[in-house]
């Protein structure tokens, strides 16, 4: 079932804190992860959607319904939360059948399927714990299962991996992810980490301040973003603002660089957005792009090192990212320098 | 040094309930530091004397319609409270916590006095009077031990969970905030008992002839005899001993509950 949302705007009383005209739709079993800074509107998106917040101008579409008048219990729609929030009353069995008592389905039934989601989990050996004798991974897994056993229309994850162990957290995203394209549940991932997102998502919400910055395909969002804010939301980067000279020419004050203007036309305003791992280290003289400096600061990250170069007139050091650190030089291909209008 | 203070206060807390143990058993008890001789008449005056019977009946019948009629009350009250948090509600959940400490038994006891002793409202020496008097008295303690719980639980998040799986504002008290909320309405309403039990400032002042409460009766006993008076004193204890140890005993399993 998609979901849609037509000029949704939203502002919590006496604050100018919300979600300002939103408009976009997450397909049919389509995961959408929704990032942005603290204060952005991600998580009052996700509180609107499952009714938990009430009051949006808009519409809110879900298979084409509008979900302004129907109370947040009637809604249907599956939530997991940042702090897992199981029943401490119950088993862990109990939790994932709560919602399917409230449905009045039979002890027998709710209780099989109960297991089968608890297997498809890779829980089934905890059925008769007790919440809280179970790991934070452990508990987001049973939160996950409790969310799709009401066969939910939709799906809204918030940060659901933001409380657990570096170490468990890879695993359980690659698990979410393949137990939502099973259920084929449309997903609305709210998360701070960028990387989550990026690795999770069919496509990638950017929001600021409640607008809506960019909506792509993780690819598109890392490679081509639209404007710096989303640059530097998502990934690691440098930004130089510049002027455009001629025809595939910039001048960053520091260097002239060679990359592809395309429409834009000399005396533009630019933002010169280059990557750390496009940053070769010691090219040939011969190299376009080629600027001569020394490294700063370094960090040892063991398949590689992440370097700060300092060229001589650039105001922030470039980061870069390689094998080896750069002695004299570095440059960047062209076609690496990703050019933005703001 | 602090073993040492806690045996000691151990000592003065327990030396004068041991004592009282031990007269409720001795034939005669005057002039001497311990009584002589070993009976349990005393005990068994008590049980054949109806005043006693009757303070005994009361004061049950006024705990347990206390307890009954506090949970009505306390559970909504806390939390409205809880969920109101923040706004006035907070300023209110601190008057409310602050109540038994602010305002003694003996002012209620006047405020009640002036107020149902009048042709409007005569009122004063009725056994429902007194219940309310113990309810007022008691109210708090239920309501902070269950607001207690409902802040260290985050029952919050436990709604809105619930809500998003189909639960209505109902279902969601009732299948949620009130199972997670049973140990500690127990163990409130056990101390609701203990203390209404126990108490005799207010109903000192509000009970007639009629419906006086065990600790008032036990008062005229200690114009009698010193064995009866510990006998009667004894049974109190009990009473209010058990239920405390019952009190803490489901904190207890509340704490490790979680």
């Amino acid at each position: 079932m998609s979901l849609e949302f037509q000029n949704v705007s939203y502002h919590y009383p006496g604050t100018s804190q919300g979600l300002n005209d939103l408009s976009f739709s997450v397909n049919t079993g389509e995961l959408v992860a929704v990032i942005g800074p603290s204060g952005s509107g991600k998580s009052t998106l996700l509180k609107l959607v499952s009714g938990l917040t009430t009051g949006h101008s808009g519409r809110i579409k879900l298979g084409g319904q509008d979900l302004a008048n129907t109370p947040v219990h009637e809604r249907n729609i599956g939530m997991v939360f940042q702090n897992y929030a199981l029943f401490p009353h119950l088993n862990v069995l109990d939790n994932i059948a709560y919602g399917l008592k409230l449905r009045k389905v039979t002890k027998a039934l709710r209780d099989a399927k109960a297991k089968a989601l608890l297997d498809a989990v890779g829980m089934s050996a905890f059925a008769d714990r007790a919440a809280s004798q179970l790991s934070g991974g452990q508990q987001q897994r049973v939160a996950l299962a409790r969310a799709l056993a009401i066969d939910p229309k939709a799906l809204l994850l918030d940060e659901p991996l933001a409380a657990l162990d570096a170490s468990i957290r890879g695993q359980l995203r690659d698990q979410i992810r393949e137990i939502q394209k099973r259920f084929n549940a449309t997903t609305l991932l709210v998360t701070h980490d960028q990387e989550e997102a990026l690795a999770m998502a069919d496509r990638v919400a950017v929001l600021k301040d409640g607008c809506l910055l960019q909506l792509a395909t993780p690819k598109d969002i890392y490679e081509q973003p639209v404007s710096s804010a989303v640059a530097q939301f998502v990934g690691l980067s440098t930004i130089y603002k510049g002027t455009v000279l001629a025809q595939d020419l910039v001048d960053v004050g520091f260097a002239k660089l060679v990359a592809s203007t395309q429409h834009r036309v000399a005396g533009q305003t630019v933002h010169a957005l280059i990557r750390p791992e496009h940053v070769q280290i010691d090219p040939l003289e011969i190299t376009l792009n080629r600027m001569t400096g020394r490294v700063g600061a370094q960090r040892y990250l063991g398949s590689l090192s992440r370097f700060d170069f300092h060229v001589p007139g650039a105001a922030t050091p470039l980061l870069g990212e390689a094998r080896s650190l750069p002695t004299a030089a570095i440059a960047v291909a062209p076609e690496h320098i990703c050019l933005l209008d703001s | 040094m602090i073993r040492g203070i806690s045996l000691a206060y151990g000592c003065y807390l327990l030396l004068p309930m041991v004592l009282l143990l031990i007269g409720s058993m001795g034939n005669s008890w005057t002039n001497t530091v311990l009584p002589t001789g070993l009976t349990a008449r005393w005990y068994q005056e008590l049980w054949l004397d109806t005043s006693f019977r009757k303070a005994f009946v009361t004061s049950l019948t006024v705990a347990v319609s206390a307890c009954a009629i506090n949970t009505v009350l306390a559970l909504p009250l806390a939390y409205s409270l809880y969920h109101r948090s923040g706004r006035s509600g907070s300023w209110a959940a601190r008057v409310v916590s602050a109540m038994p400490v602010a305002v003694p038994t003996i002012t209620l006891g006047f405020g009640y006095l002036i107020v149902f002793n009048t042709d409007w409202l005569p009122w004063l020496g009725s056994l429902p009077l007194l219940i309310a008097a113990h309810i007022i008295y008691t109210l708090p303690y239920l309501t902070n031990t269950l607001l207690t719980d409902l802040k260290h639980l985050q029952l919050n998040a436990l709604e809105d969970a619930a809500a998003t799986l189909g639960a209505s504002p109902w279902a969601q008290f009732s299948s949620v905030v009130l199972p997670n909320l049973r140990h500690s309405l127990l163990s409130g309403l056990v101390m609701v008992a203990a203390l209404s039990v126990g108490e005799f400032g207010l109903s000192n002042l509000l009970t007639s002839f009629q419906f006086r409460t065990y600790p008032v009766v036990l008062l005229q006993a200690f114009y009698g005899a010193t064995g009866f008076a510990c006998a009667a004193t004894v049974v109190l204890l009990l009473l209010a001993a058990t239920s405390a140890l019952i009190s803490s005993g489901l904190g207890q399993k509340n704490v490790s509950h979680r």
